[in-house]
């Protein structure tokens, strides 16, 4: 009977916030003499709910599943292969170069200790240390030529993430979630699955809804189980007992509003507790790994400790989005692809951790016919220098960081495969041919979830807030399918 | 039914707007920042200035290379308009009126410059090209020259935060409904507006706000009965004064400065984290300084130098930490020791960590007494607010005696043991005794261990017994590899203490009697005390360099102690006078509490003021309580908030023409509360909604949120279990079976370390503020209400609303455990009737009796619990039943419905 209740009331307040339109709503305020507001108010009333929205356009993606890379993968590395690089490594750089950190810079180029082969029919160039990624290139789009400009972690992190090299505004998660609302009723439409390692640098600030209200941040499922605290009520609890409790709790809360008309607060604790009372069962269910089948396991490396807690997340991205969740993050501990030193060891690691999870979360989507409306982005928000960081000895080299100039993959969700897009300097350094900045990589996104980012606005501040910002910036429509 | 069409008789479109309201709210809500754009009286537009308008984005974006820089780029200094029409290496950078024809346009424009980080924003670009187009005026004429590096210009000094302060006239208004000057300050506005104070909320509703105001918990329903039978002339008056004067008052105000302090229990930086086991008495003298309502400047000045002011007393630490009264001064500098400090951990950047420990310990000096952040200038000259990189390492210099990065001390050096020379003396000799002891039963124990080695090699091979005799005593590592071999194929000839007693029980036995004598010996010793607090070590103090990009091993220039150079009037440099006193110690700190709280320093009054009204109101007069630079909002009542900060500053008097609160927190408190503003009702008036929808001018009060520590300590007092134990080392915490922080003693058992339960008596029950603050280990319940997590210090808390928060209600072990234990309160207040816990349940939860309504769906909903508990209707038949009748359980959960409440957790 409750969870009735709740549909309903959910039902009216689509039909009387959107379905009526806002031109009924601008009436019934004028009728009641309320529209005397400031100009900085805008005419057209902001809902802020998670029924899913109209689009600009027919989007060609659904859901996004984000593999955050951040403290900057080594794209010379991994995903751009330099010839020129490996040809003069020990020579010196011959242009000027923007480092981080000056007290240990170099102009030693440094070429890449690791091979890079052709792979699958599109033939792209693929480090050695990516073997599975090497397997999923025909899926691929590789943009060699993001570029941020800026080299510091959180500079970086906040433009990739939020559009803007500040903090406080609404991450990318944020954004989506508002802009599509959700296809679930019964998990958060925005979930982060953070790195039993720690959180990444600068920490919950990674999934802040900015300026945005509470509904549009990020839900994070812990990494260990329980994944959600508290998610259950103890098992003697459970059943018709607790719909009584939340039924019971609803009535006390609708009176309380009704002595407080208008506290938009009262009104979210009230929809908290039914998205709580619903998430017991769904989040439960789409966390739940044992279902999967063995082969399945396998392909995402539940079978090797060395891959299996990341494989696991990847494969609990999947089933949220699978669920009608919008936008899934993942995230790494600390900074681990921040290699200043030792670079040979450490990549090598990242790469052991991250590699096949990655790989087998395309190849899963895609043999479920996700991968056509899931787009999967797997990159950091930096790259690293093509020179050798720190003058000591060889097994000792590190790269400092590049926000000049790095790659990033996009897979799925209206995104060719098999595609090289853009190309940085000869050495590796900067984006080079067809730079794609933060702003472009964001109109693309919303391009393929059908909206112009021109027109996508969050009102604050009295202005009109785009997730591009304002900056110049176009759709990448040579890397659509 | 759909909810807003129910039964109730009122129209559609009477509920269709209250939903319209909630989601204009919703946006304005949303709006988290006040614009700044649209101060009274300024709505005209003017033309673009060079000093007001283009020089600020310059400055952001250009200066370090070109002008304030150690080295000029291209030849260009952009600082003076002249210069940038001078040009550099490549001509004139700027022609007025023609912005395609400027350099300084099209580079930026193109996107050429500014070379790296941030570039200017589309509205910046913009400013630029119309300051051009209009003719690139400035304000006044240019100076003939400037100085090297970063000038700070006329617009800058006249920033509103930087005005020396002034206390400006009351408003006279004929209007009823005003309570004191704040009211005026705020009518006045108003008026302007159309707006005029809400009429005085309910007295239940005022109680309540007031309580949780001042102690951060709930009333009794004896409180509100109280209340009733005060005759007083205003009885709300008389309430603040009780509750100001009880020791929950300052357990509440001391949670508020401990957040701007960075109050933790550990030392943070690495994932050791390990505890800080004597921060607590900071967090104590806090406590007792709120409740003596020390004067603020003197408690200001006690955490920045009280080593230095017990030095003027006594003439060294020990004797200082003997007196009692000099003993708090020491404990005072806690707050310089707050910052998180990871040098005694092995492994890391020692230079790193240290100045890591300065840097925040500025931030926390800074944002806290000036309400600026200084960080900025650690590196280069700030690109917003006129802090030249000079005036960072100034401040610095204040605290390098004693955080001395090249000598530095760690945390446990930094301790002070409270042993007087008599202690010190008892323990020597404890010592020496048990020494000597220990030494006995070492002869002892080797004695019988080779007696029993003789006796068993009696019963073994004759052969084997000289061989095996001298390799047992050799020492092990001198042994040869035939005595090892031998004594790996007797291991019975292997006799240690731990295996004594299988070879000779009585011998064992004399052992452990020594053992419990050593003991007891020791058990004499006296108990050793520590205080962990700021002092300089007696060497002259060192010279503070400024780091070239904030770098360490960069030091450039000497600096001199002093203060922010926009602050110092017509001096030179903000140089900072020693005082006189002769501590021995550098006096640095000494004297910069002396100027922060002098009136040459108008930042502090403002900043504090401004927090006290954002606890009372849920925002600042000021929106960014940390940030009062160019960047932070401006004051949405200038003068109201210079009013509030003259006036606290100023010596007592009552006459409220000249109201002088002599830094007294309490008065500040009271003047506040007492205001109308304070007073009056939460409830929304559509004609003023639509007016002010954000009130940001105070025509009601807002609807607030609990904070977490409020919560939780009005759950543990509602159900009767709340500890009244103040003071003294915090309370555990420790991670529950499924990875919870909740209140425990650590302890773990067996090979899957499962967590024992420990019984800790009322210490499970004590108020929030004594619970340990563990950096890496925030406890569950605080943390999902927003509690923060202590990186540095906390400027302002959030307050979110969100799933997570409504599943530690719904389903927490600790919600569970209270709303049993409130059951169990209700039938020992109210008796077995099942009307009369209902009853007595709303009274302590809500102050207020049931509504028919109300006390109908509560009876119908414990009958259909019981029914369903009866019937045995759950998903999980199998699992354990819990203690308890139908009745009582069914009781237990109308309790755990009234806590998760939002009656409970919010506070009109």
């Amino acid at each position: 009977m409750s969870l009735n209740r709740f549909e309903s009331r959910r039902s009216f307040l689509q039909q009387n916030a959107l379905g009526v339109g806002s031109v009924a709503l601008a009436w019934l305020l004028r009728e009641e003499n309320l529209l005397a507001t400031p100009p900085a108010v805008p005419r057209q009333l902001q809902t802020f709910d998670m029924k899913p929205k109209q689009t600009h356009r027919e989007g060609r993606a659904r859901a996004m599943i984000s593999l955050f890379m951040h403290g900057g993968p080594s794209h010379v590395d991994l995903f751009d292969p330099k010839q020129e690089l490996s040809k003069r490594s020990g020579e010196d750089y011959p242009g000027e170069i923007t480092y981080s950190f000056v007290d240990r810079a170099s102009k030693k180029l440094f070429g890449s200790p690791w091979k890079f082969q052709p792979q699958g029919a599109c033939g792209t160039e693929v480090s050695e240390l990516l073997p599975h990624f090497s397997k999923i290139v025909d899926e691929v789009c590789l943009i060699r030529s993001m570029h941020t400009d800026i080299n510091g972690h959180e500079p970086s992190i906040w433009s990739m993430n939020t559009g803007r090299p500040q903090p406080g505004r609404p991450a990318l998660g944020s954004w989506i979630t508002y802009a599509l609302g959700s296809e679930s009723r019964d998990l958060p439409a925005y979930v982060v699955l953070t790195d039993p390692g720690g959180h990444p640098v600068d920490g919950a600030r990674n999934w802040s809804n900015g300026w945005m209200p509470p509904l549009f941040q990020g839900t994070v499922a812990r990494s260990r189980e329980p994944r959600i605290l508290n998610l259950d009520p103890p098992p003697h609890l459970r059943g018709d007992l607790q719909r009584q409790n939340l039924a019971f709790l609803e009535k006390l809360n609708r009176a309380h509003l009704d002595r407080h008309p208008g506290e938009s607060d009262l009104e979210a604790r009230i929809a908290s507790y039914e998205l709580a009372a619903r998430m017991q069962l769904a989040a439960k269910e789409a966390l739940d790994l044992s279902g999967e089948s063995e082969a399945t396991k396998r392909l995402y490396g539940l079978d090797d400790p060395v891959t299996q807690e990341y494989g696991a997340r990847c494969l609990i991205a999947r089933r949220l989005v699978e669920r009608g969740v919008r936008f899934v993050q993942l995230f790494v501990n600390g900074q681990i692809w921040d290699n200043h030193e030792n670079i040979r060891k450490g990549l090598a690691d990242c790469c052991r951790k991250t590699d096949k999870p990655s790989a087998g979360l395309v190849t899963d989507l895609k043999a479920r016919g996700l991968l056509d409306t899931t787009l999967v982005h797997w990159g950091g928000e930096i790259g690293r220098l093509p020179v050798t960081e720190n003058h000591g000895p060889a097994e000792k080299a590190g790269r400092d960081h590049n926000g000049q100039g790095f790659s990033t993959w996009l897979a799925g969700g209206g995104i060719q495969g098999g595609r090289v897009y853009g190309a940085t300097d000869d050495f590796g350094h900067r984006a080079a041919v067809d730079p794609v900045s933060p702003a472009d990589y964001h109109a693309t996104l919303l391009h393929l979830f059908g909206f112009e980012h021109s027109e996508l606005a969050f009102h604050y501040n009295g202005q009109q807030q785009h997730l591009t910002d304002g900056k110049p910036c176009r759709v990448i429509r040579e890397i659509l399918a | 039914m759909p909810h807003f069409v129910g039964s109730n008789s009122s129209t559609p479109v009477r509920r269709a707007w209250k939903v319209a309201i909630a989601l204009v709210v919703a946006t304005m809500i949303s709006a988290r920042s006040v614009a700044s754009t649209t101060a009274p009286g300024s709505g005209h537009p003017q033309p673009l200035s060079f000093e007001q308008h283009v020089r600020p984005i310059l400055k952001a974006h250009c200066f370090d290379c070109h002008g304030e820089g150690e080295t000029l780029k291209g030849g260009l200094d952009l600082r003076l308009k002249r210069w940038i029409e001078r040009g550099g290496d490549s001509g004139t950078a700027l022609i007025p009126g023609k912005p395609d024809a400027s350099l300084l346009f099209k580079r930026v424009q193109s996107g050429e410059m500014p070379k790296r980080d941030r570039k200017p924003t589309p509205q910046e670009i913009e400013t630029l090209k119309r300051w051009i187009e209009g003719g690139a005026g400035t304000a006044r004429p240019e100076p003939e020259t400037l100085g090297q590096g970063m000038q700070i210009t006329e617009e800058e000094r006249a920033h509103w935060a930087f005005q020396p302060l002034r206390r400006p006239d009351i408003p006279k208004l004929q209007k009823s409904g005003i309570r004191n000057p704040i009211d005026a300050f705020l009518a006045r506005d108003q008026q302007a507006r159309g707006l005029r104070f809400s009429a005085e909320a309910s007295p239940p509703t005022l109680i309540r706000r007031a309580f949780i105001g001042l102690w951060g918990l709930i009333p009794t329903p004896s409180d509100l009965e109280a209340y009733s039978l005060n005759e007083s002339a205003d009885p709300f008056l008389t309430l603040l004064d009780r509750l100001m004067e009880s020791p929950r008052y300052g357990e509440r105000w001391a949670r508020h400065w401990l957040d701007i302090a960075g109050y933790a229990d550990s030392d943070g930086y690495t994932n050791d984290d390990a505890p800080r086991p004597y921060a607590y008495k900071y967090r104590d003298y806090v406590i007792r300084a709120l409740n003596e309502d020390k004067p603020f400047h003197r408690f200001i000045t006690e955490q920045l130098a009280g080593d230095e002011l017990a030095l003027a007393q006594h003439k060294d630490l020990e004797k200082s930490s003997q007196d009692p009264a000099t003993r708090d001064l020491l404990i005072a500098t806690g707050f310089l020791r707050m910052a998180a400090d990871g040098t005694a951990t092995g492994g890391i950047d020692q230079d790193i960590a240290r100045n890591h420990v300065i840097a925040d310990t500025l931030k926390i000096v800074s944002t806290s007494l000036l309400g600026l952040s200084v960080g900025c200038a650690q590196c280069h000259d700030h690109r917003y607010d006129p802090i030249p990189q000079a005036d960072y390492y100034r401040l610095r210099a204040i605290f390098e005696p004693a955080y001395d990065w090249k000598r530095w001390r760690t945390p446990s050096q930094r301790l002070l043991s409270l042993y007087t020379p008599a202690d010190r003396a008892k323990a020597a000799a404890v010592d020496e005794e048990a020494g000597k002891l220990v030494k006995e039963k070492e002869a002892k124990q080797a004695e019988f261990i080779d007696a029993a080695l003789k006796a068993h090699l009696e019963k073994m091979d004759p052969a084997l017994r000289e061989p095996l005799w001298n390799a047992f005593k050799t020492p092990p590592d001198k042994r040869n590899p035939e005595q090892k071999k031998l004594l790996a194929d007797h291991p019975s000839a292997n006799i240690n203490a731990g295996v004594l007693y299988q070879y000779n029980p009585k011998a064992a036995d004399e052992l452990k009697g020594m053992d419990a004598k050593i003991g007891e010996v020791r058990s004499r010793k006296p108990q050793e005390d520590f205080i962990s607090i700021l002092s300089e070590p007696a060497e002259a103090a060192p010279v503070t360099h400024r780091f070239h990009r904030g770098d360490p091993k960069q030091p450039k220039e000497a600096i001199a102690p002093g203060t922010l150079t926009v602050l110092s009037r017509g001096e030179e440099t903000p140089g900072l006078p020693l005082p006189s006193e002769q501590p021995p110690t550098s006096r640095r700190r000494l004297a910069f509490a002396t100027w922060a709280t002098s009136p040459r320093n108008p930042l502090l009054a403002r900043v504090i003021v401004n927090r006290v009204w954002m606890h009372h109101f849920g925002r600042g007069l000021v929106g960014t309580p940390a940030d009062f630079g160019l960047q932070g909002e401006r004051p949405s009542h200038p003068e109201l908030l210079d009013w509030l900060a003259s006036a606290f500053v100023a010596p007592r008097n009552d006459d409220p023409r000249h109201l002088g609160l002599g830094w007294s927190l309490k008065r500040l408190n009271r003047l506040i509360m007492s205001s109308a503003a304070y007073r009056q009702s939460s409830a929304r008036d559509p004609g003023m909604e639509g007016l002010d929808p954000e009130n940001r001018f105070y025509w009601r009060k807002s609807l607030q949120r609990l904070d977490a520590e409020a919560i939780r300590d009005s759950l543990l007092a509602v159900s009767g279990v709340l500890s009244g134990k103040m003071f003294g080392p915090p309370v555990p915490v420790r991670e529950d079976a499924v990875g919870q922080i909740v209140v425990g003693v650590d302890k773990k058992q067996g090979d899957n370390k499962m967590p024992v339960e420990v019984a800790m008596g009322e210490e499970e029950f004590r108020r929030s503020i004594y619970v340990e603050v563990r950096r890496s280990r925030p406890l569950a319940f605080l943390h999902a209400f927003d509690a923060p997590v202590m990186e540095v210090n906390c400027e302002r808390r959030t307050s979110s609303t969100v799933a997570p928060q409504a599943l530690m209600l719904m389903n927490s072990d600790f919600s569970m455990q209270q709303s049993q234990k409130l059951a169990d309160r209700l039938k020992k207040d109210a008796g077995p009737l099942r009307e009369a816990q209902i009853d007595r349940a709303w009274k302590l939860a809500f102050l207020r009796a049931p509504t028919r309504d109300e006390f109908r769906s509560a009876q119908d909903f414990i009958e259909r619990q019981i029914a369903s508990l009866l019937a045995g209707n759950t998903s999980d038949s199998s699992s354990p039943k819990p203690a308890g009748s139908a009745e009582e359980q069914a009781m237990r959960s109308l309790c755990q419905n009234l806590f998760s409440s939002n009656e409970f957790l919010y506070q009109d």
